[in-house]
C-alpha cells in the first residue's frame, strides 16, 4: 500500500492513521509519502503548532471532543502502533520538509524513515497494489 | 456454531476491546493472536459494530476459523480459532 499524505488537518491525519492500522492488521507493507501540508507535523519542534481540520474547520472543537469520546489514539499513536505491527515506512518529501524547517533526517520525529524526492513517490505509487491520496 | 456451542468453548485468550472504537478491536485481536497457540480459541469483546464485520474477514484472510458471535447487552462476543 502506498499513501500520499498531503493534508495537515488532524481529521485527515487521523484517517491516515486508521487506514495504516487496518493495513497493519493485514500485515501489509505500507509506504507513506508525506507532502506539503502534512509535513509540518513530522518536523521536530512543531508539536505545539495549532491543530486544525482539513474539512469543516469551524467544527474543530466539536470534532476533537467527539473523537476523544471514542478513546481513539491520536494520529501519531496510530502511526506508532502500525509501525510496531508491520512494515510501515514514512518518508518526507524534501521540499515539504524544507518548507516546515526540516532538511536533515535528524530534523524529523522518530517515525520518519527518510527524506525523498518526488520521483521515489511516483515509482511507489506506480508499483503499489493500493494507492491512497489523503 | 450455535450460541450454546459458542458459550461452551474453552477460551484460551479473551480480549476486552469494548473501550475502543474501530480499528481498536481489530488491532487488539491482531496483537493477541500471537499470544495463543494453533487450535486455541480467542474471544473478542467489542462494542463497535464494525468489528462484527472486520473480525470475520480478517480471520478469513489470515487463515483462522471464525466461529461466530454472541450479542450481549451493548456489545458483541466474537470467537475464532487460530490456524
Amino acid at each position: 500500500m502506498c499513501i500520499g499524505l498531503f493534508s495537515g488537518g488532524v481529521d485527515k491525519l487521523t484517517y491516515a492513521g486508521v487506514v495504516i492500522s487496518g493495513a497493519a492488521a493485514d500485515d501489509m507493507e505500507v509506504e507513506v509519502y508525506v507532502h506539503l501540508q502534512a509535513a509540518q507535523w513530522f518536523v521536530k519542534g512543531n508539536e505545539n503548532r495549532k491543530e486544525y481540520l482539513s474539512e469543516s474547520p469551524d467544527s474543530f472543537d466539536e470534532f476533537t471532543k467527539a473523537l476523544e469520546s471514542t478513546n481513539s489514539p491520536s494520529w501519531l499513536e496510530f502511526f506508532e502502533m502500525a509501525k510496531e505491527m508491520t512494515d510501515v515506512k514514512v518518508y518526507v518529501c524534501s521540499l515539504a520538509g524544507k518548507i516546515w524547517g526540516g532538511s536533515r533526517e535528524d530534523d524529523f520525529i522518530d517515525i520518519v524513515d527518510g527524506i525523498i524526492g518526488i520521483g521515489e513517490y511516483i515509482d511507489a505509487a506506480k508499483d503499489a497494489d493500493v494507492h491512497f491520496l489523503i | 456454531m450455535t450460541t450454546e456451542e459458542l458459550k461452551a468453548l474453552e477460551i484460551a485468550k479473551m480480549v476486552d476491546a469494548r473501550g475502543t472504537a474501530c480499528p481498536g478491536p481489530l488491532l487488539a485481536a491482531k496483537k493477541a493472536i500471537g499470544e495463543i497457540g494453533s487450535g486455541d480459541i480467542m474471544e473478542i469483546l467489542s462494542a463497535d459494530a464494525g468489528t462484527k464485520r472486520d473480525i470475520p474477514k480478517w480471520a478469513g484472510k489470515k487463515g483462522h476459523e471464525y466461529l461466530g458471535d454472541i450479542e450481549e447487552d451493548g456489545y458483541f462476543k466474537l470467537y475464532l480459532k487460530k490456524n
